[in-house]
């Protein structure tokens, strides 16, 4: 009960730990950037701004306090709930954010249905074809998760936009200009997920009571999707945290070449032009994004199987071996767990916890 | 298992080797397959397709695409290396802390972890990319800040294991110093999964290259760097296929070859411990 | 792939041809076509550019805001194609014999589209508005640079009273930059007016979703053209990648786009689905500056040795397919007084490192030249938002010849914001900048060693950084000249001083190429800048 609620409250602060380093690493890390930010909120280094202006704008927003002063208020509107106005777009952040946070998620949420469904069916396809089929599966898999974004959305464009005509080239209000785009994203992170997804079959097709299904008469392909997969797809599902972290990111190339809105075409303009409020609020939804997927991803693993229990320790082991060249500008980190940090005791010299038996999960 | 059939499964891991083993050499020497000058153009033969003279054909200035390929391996996989390199660096500095350390100090640096997983690596990357400029450095830093995160929580995860293990217990029973244990038993545990750990970054290294050549903040002009050529053609994708299509081979083949290669490792790995 | 073969690559020869044929349809009338009923259609426009933060061309003022307000924003001016200044809101204008009083009658029974109407007391309120340091406008604020005040002496009159005469006065009137506005709609604040500006235009301003798409629907009151545009609908689409423009393109999810790439015009030649507008730019050329301030292009005979060293004339044929033509002129081929000296930039590379050699710069172990321990180096800082890829492959060419000359050239790709930063602290000895205005005056704004000196935000347009006071001296007397033939040889005379002192190597006009679905009709008319206007538009049957 006790250690429940401390996992909980542990959860919460590391939560909040992680959006203020976040926040204070891109505070500090923007003012790096070469470039005034006074000019930035005058319309960039081109517009020829007065001296009064800049003075006047200076003044306003404080860029003529010491930096920690600028970041101690920085920190307090930010408690307060204001993530501040955006020099470049003179729109509040919170708006901003809000009119590209939807266009953003729809696509890593198709995208991410999208790599499932490739995924299954490559797994499905090398367990019923055969030795043969496993082989050409595997190696789509491989090639897929390497496939550059921009490159790979270039040739579905020419594809299906401009040769067979199928979907716009361009995002358009009706449902088929999101086919494109999420495909573009779905394809490398369906090669990684099946290259996860078949290790983890392989083990679990080892197991007892396959065979006993298989013995009791039921089909390869019933055995498969009653008790392999449901056995296997916990860790992978694990790693739809990680998955969807890495669509934010990958979201800003697509966004990109498929002219459509979003978070990661807004996040590079805002470098660009040293909009320093939006690229740090940009950051902190990425984060927390981040953060909340985790969580989701955690739950519906334990959810799925309950009883697997499999320790971190042996999924890192099983990741070590699926690990791919993940998803190819994803901007993905390999074997980065949705799962967030366990907090769990640890130190090989210390003497070990009687009550830490509580199996990871 | 005949030793034939044992042989035959380790095909696809000689032949990554071969692969990789062949563009490495053709990073350090690569006069050895393309003797001709990267840079050299000749602006009267620009944009011709394939042919005897010019296998990969040639880009808008003349210049020898197969020539260019040949000599962007270096760079390429010195940017892959070196940003893999120094992402399980670091990598190993975080997650032997983490692991081994005391309690808070795990609690410490798997915050540091946590905030690096969940801070953008493309925010990250934006960010070094464009304080440092275009440019080899750069870009290794960038991508080797962006992966780091993910090993660290990998290498992590493996000196917990080690840690927690029976051989490690029992040294500690023995009364086996800490430096002795830590050399003896979780160095050379670690030190296989960071091998193939290695390997498969190489790839993913070379992709966000890629990556940052189509956000304009790649290697500087005119150097011939897989990713910047990959990005410099794609306008042309549907008139000169060539332009994307010989660099787009050799990251796909070294990103696999790796891909194999590091999964043949992890298996080795795993039977010898 | 079927693709490839539907959009066959285009040989070399073939595209010059196909770049003469373009040059004819290069032109284009100011008066619109034959008036279209009103239809129900609604047009795509993809634009490369980036998405303005301000719609309304007043504040800051670049092209892509220009393109944008001139669907629904008028000015008191128009040019047609002879360069020659019509009336528009303006019907009638006279100045004094000093050239100091400017005095405009207002256009009759114009209203704007908020119904309220067009009269002297509008115009002027725009003129103040520009003029305001509060508007922070920079484009249109420069050309009015000479106006001191403006009253409205009755309803329908305007004098402009100016500190010096102003040559150039209607040419910049002309400009979208200086277009008029409602004052009703002036008098919100200005994140308002930005997002949806009031003017006379054919079409108004609907909505503006960030990062997607501005939508424009038909002004039912519009009476300065030819009466109501037949699109009832313009979707301005902001689609950064050329190869996805393109491509929406030829699957007919867009009808217009902008800033086409030259093989992406010459492969579309072929087929008959696709059609090509070409409109110069005015002002200035697209050239390489010189950085006469400093490090080794301070010397003239360095320059000399840069500009006859490097042949740029086979990269632009290969690189543009017959797309650009080589210019000679600091002026763009559309400005009547350009001024063109071919025989000095005749490629002689022996002349070149003679040159060099004569200047000191001896070849080093390395190749590259030296003098007094100092590497003949020079920096060259590309911005990545204004160069389009084959304009910096033809930088790349012209790095690997001057390679053979004995110089390094450092080409560093830069964002628009750490590229005014390299240029503000004077770290570059090459750089290419587009700038567009009306008329020649703009050589005054690129040369005039006035120019140099940088504003309080570090900008300065000056970047050859030319200081010579003949120059100077020539380009103001111009500039206040009322008599056509003086000015028309002292702007020759500045041009000549600016072409044989080495200080910019000229490439072509600043590109301005789209591309139209076959099915438009009536797409061709632009105004002064080379914005298309889309009031004649409409789908054909």
């Amino acid at each position: 009960m006790w250690a429940g609620a401390r996992r909980v409250a542990l959860r919460i602060g590391g939560a909040i730990l992680v959006l203020w380093a976040a926040a204070t690493v891109t505070f500090f890390a923007v003012r790096l950037i070469p470039g005034d930010p006074a000019q930035a909120f005058l319309g960039g280094p081109g517009s020829q701004a007065s001296a009064e202006a800049l003075a006047r704008v200076r003044a306003e927003n404080g860029f003529d306090l010491p930096l920690w002063q600028q970041y101690l208020g920085y920190l307090g509107r930010l408690l307060r709930g204001d993530l501040g106005t955006s020099y470049s777009l003179h729109a509040p952040v919170a708006d901003v954010v809000g009119e590209q946070l939807l266009g953003t998620l729809e696509l890593a949420l198709w995208s991410l249905v999208i790599a499932w469904i490739i995924a299954l069916g490559l797994a499905l396809w090398s367990v019923a074809g055969g030795r043969v089929a496993a082989h050409v599966a595997a190696g789509i898999e491989m090639t897929a998760a390497v496939l550059p974004h921009f490159w790979l959305g270039s040739v579905l464009i020419l594809l299906f936009a401009t040769g067979l005509g199928w979907f716009p080239a361009i995002a358009t209000p009706d449902a088929r200009g999101i086919i494109l785009p999420a495909l573009t994203l779905a394809i490398p992170l369906a090669g990684f997920l099946a290259q996860l997804l078949r290790e983890a079959l392989q083990e679990a097709a080892a197991q007892p009571f396959v065979l006993t299904a298989r013995a009791r008469g039921e089909s390869r392909v019933g055995v498969f999707a009653r008790h392999t997969l449901r056995h296997a797809a916990g860790p992978a599902i694990g790693l739809t945290g990680w998955a969807f972290g890495s669509l934010m990111s990958g979201a800003v190339v697509v966004e990109t070449i498929f002219a459509r809105p979003g978070l990661g075409r807004t996040l590079v303009s805002a470098v660009q032009v040293r909009d320093v409020p939006l690229v740090i609020g940009l950051t902190l939804v990425a984060a927390a994004a981040y953060l909340v997927v985790s969580v989701l991803s955690d739950l519906a693993e334990r959810a799925l199987n309950p009883a697997l229990r499999v320790s971190r320790d042996a999924l890192v082991e099983r990741a070590l071996e699926a690990e791919t060249p993940a998803a190819p500008g994803t901007f993905s980190t390999p074997g980065a767990f949705g799962t967030s940090g366990t907090s769990e005791p640890s130190g090989i010299f210390e003497q070990p916890e009687t009550s830490g038996t509580e199996p990871r999960a | 298992m005949s030793s034939l059939r044992r042989s035959a499964r380790h095909i696809p891991q000689a032949l990554a080797a071969l692969v990789l083993l062949l563009l490495v050499i053709a990073a350090v020497f690569p006069g050895l397959f393309a003797p001709g000058d990267p840079l050299a153009i000749n602006p009267a033969d620009g944009f011709q397709p394939p042919n005897t003279t010019h296998p990969f054909g040639t880009d808008g200035s003349g210049r020898d695409l197969y020539t260019r390929v040949i000599h962007g391996t270096g760079p390429s996989l010195l940017i892959g290396l070196g940003a893999t390199a120094l992402g399980i660096g670091l990598a190993t500095v975080l997650g032997f802390v983490a692991g081994l350390g005391p309690r808070w100090l795990d609690f410490g640096t798997s915050r540091v972890i946590e905030v690096m997983l969940a801070f953008p690596g493309l925010v990250l990357a934006l960010l070094v990319m464009v304080i440092s400029g275009p440019g080899a450095f750069g870009a290794t830093v960038a991508v080797g800040l962006a992966t780091a995160p993910g090993y660290a929580r990998i290498i992590r995860g493996r000196v917990r294991e080690i840690a927690g293990s029976g051989f490690v217990e029992a040294a500690r029973v023995q009364g086996r110093g800490r430096m002795r244990i830590l050399t003896r038993h979780i160095l050379p545990g670690t030190a296989r999964s960071l091998a193939s750990l290695a390997t498969l970054g190489l790839g993913q290294a070379i992709v966000w290259v890629c990556a940052l050549s189509f956000l304009g903040l790649g290697v500087a002009p005119p150097a011939a760097e897989w990713g910047a050529l990959l990005n410099d053609g794609r306008q042309f994708i549907a008139t000169f296929w060539w332009l994307t299509f010989f660099p787009g081979l050799f990251i796909v083949l070294t990103a696999v070859s790796a891909t194999v290669l590091g999964r043949g490792l992890a298996k080795t790995t795993r039977s010898v411990s | 792939m079927n693709t490839h073969r539907r959009f066959p690559r285009i040989a070399v020869p073939a595209a010059l041809l196909l770049g003469s044929a373009l040059a004819l349809s290069a032109c284009a009338a100011t008066t619109p076509g034959t008036s279209t009923a009103p239809t129900n259609d609604t047009l795509v426009y993809a634009s490369g550019d980036a998405e303005p933060t301000c719609l309304d061309p007043h504040v800051g003022g670049n092209y892509p805001q220009s393109l944008l307000a001139s669907q629904f924003l008028e000015q008191l001016v128009s040019q047609d194609k002879n360069g020659d200044i019509k009336p528009w809101l303006a019907k009638a204008w006279t100045t004094s014999p000093d050239g100091l009083t400017w005095t405009f009658t207002v256009a009759d029974n114009v209203k704007f589209s908020d119904g309220t109407p067009l009269d002297a007391a509008a115009v002027v309120r725009n003129i103040e508005h520009v003029k305001d340091p509060e508007t922070k406008s920079s484009t249109g604020y420069l050309a009015l640079a000479k106006v001191e005040k403006a009253t409205a002496t009755d309803t329908n009159t305007v004098t402009l009273n100016l500190s010096q005469p102003d040559s150039a006065l209607l040419e910049s009137l002309s400009q979208p930059w200086l277009a008029i506005e409602s004052p009703a709609g002036l008098a919100r604040s200005q994140d308002e007016n930005c997002q949806a500006p009031i003017g006379t235009g054919a079409f108004v301003v609907d909505s503006w979703k960030r990062q997607d798409s501005v939508q424009l629907s038909r002004n039912p009151h519009y009476t300065t053209g030819n009466g109501e545009a037949a699109l009832a609908k313009i979707s301005w689409r902001f689609i950064p990648d050329s190869a996805t423009r393109i491509a929406a393109l030829r699957s007919g999810d867009v009808q217009i786009i902008d800033n086409a790439q030259p093989d992406t015009i010459a492969s579309s030649a072929a087929s008959d689905d696709i059609k090509h507008l070409d409109a110069p730019r005015p002002g200035s050329v697209n050239r390489i500056e010189f950085n006469s301030s400093r490090g080794p292009l301070a010397d003239e005979r360095v320059r000399e040795a840069l500009v006859r060293g490097v042949d740029v004339n086979a990269g632009i044929k290969t690189l543009f397919f017959g797309t650009a033509t080589r210019s000679y002129s600091p002026l763009s081929s559309v400005e009547k007084l350009g001024y063109s000296e071919p025989k000095l930039f005749d490629t002689d590379v022996a002349a070149a490192k003679k040159l060099l050699d004569d200047a000191g710069w001896v070849p080093g172990t390395d190749g590259i030249r030296e003098k007094d321990g100092q590497k003949l180096t020079l920096a060259f800082p590309v911005s990545t938002n204004q160069s389009i890829p084959a304009e910096q492959s033809l930088f790349e060419q012209i790095q690997q010849q001057a390679k053979g000359l004995g110089i390094a050239i450092t080409i560093t790709p830069l964002d628009l914001s750490s590229w005014y930063e390299a240029l503000g602290k004077n770290e570059y000895d090459l750089v290419s900048a587009p700038y567009t205005k009306v008329g020649p005056d703009v050589l005054r704004i690129l040369y005039h060693s006035a120019g140099i000196t940088p504003a309080p935000s570090g900008y300065f347009a000056n970047h050859a950084q030319v200081n010579l006071p003949a120059l100077d001296d020539l380009l103001t007397r111009a500039a206040e000249t009322g008599d056509q033939t003086e000015r028309a040889s002292l702007y020759e005379q500045a041009q000549k001083t600016i072409l044989e002192g080495y200080y910019i190597l000229p490439l072509y006009d600043q590109q301005n190429h789209f591309l139209y679905s076959g099915k438009l009709k009536g797409v061709g008319e632009v105004n002064s800048v080379g914005n298309p206007l889309l009031r004649g538009v409409s789908f054909a049957g």
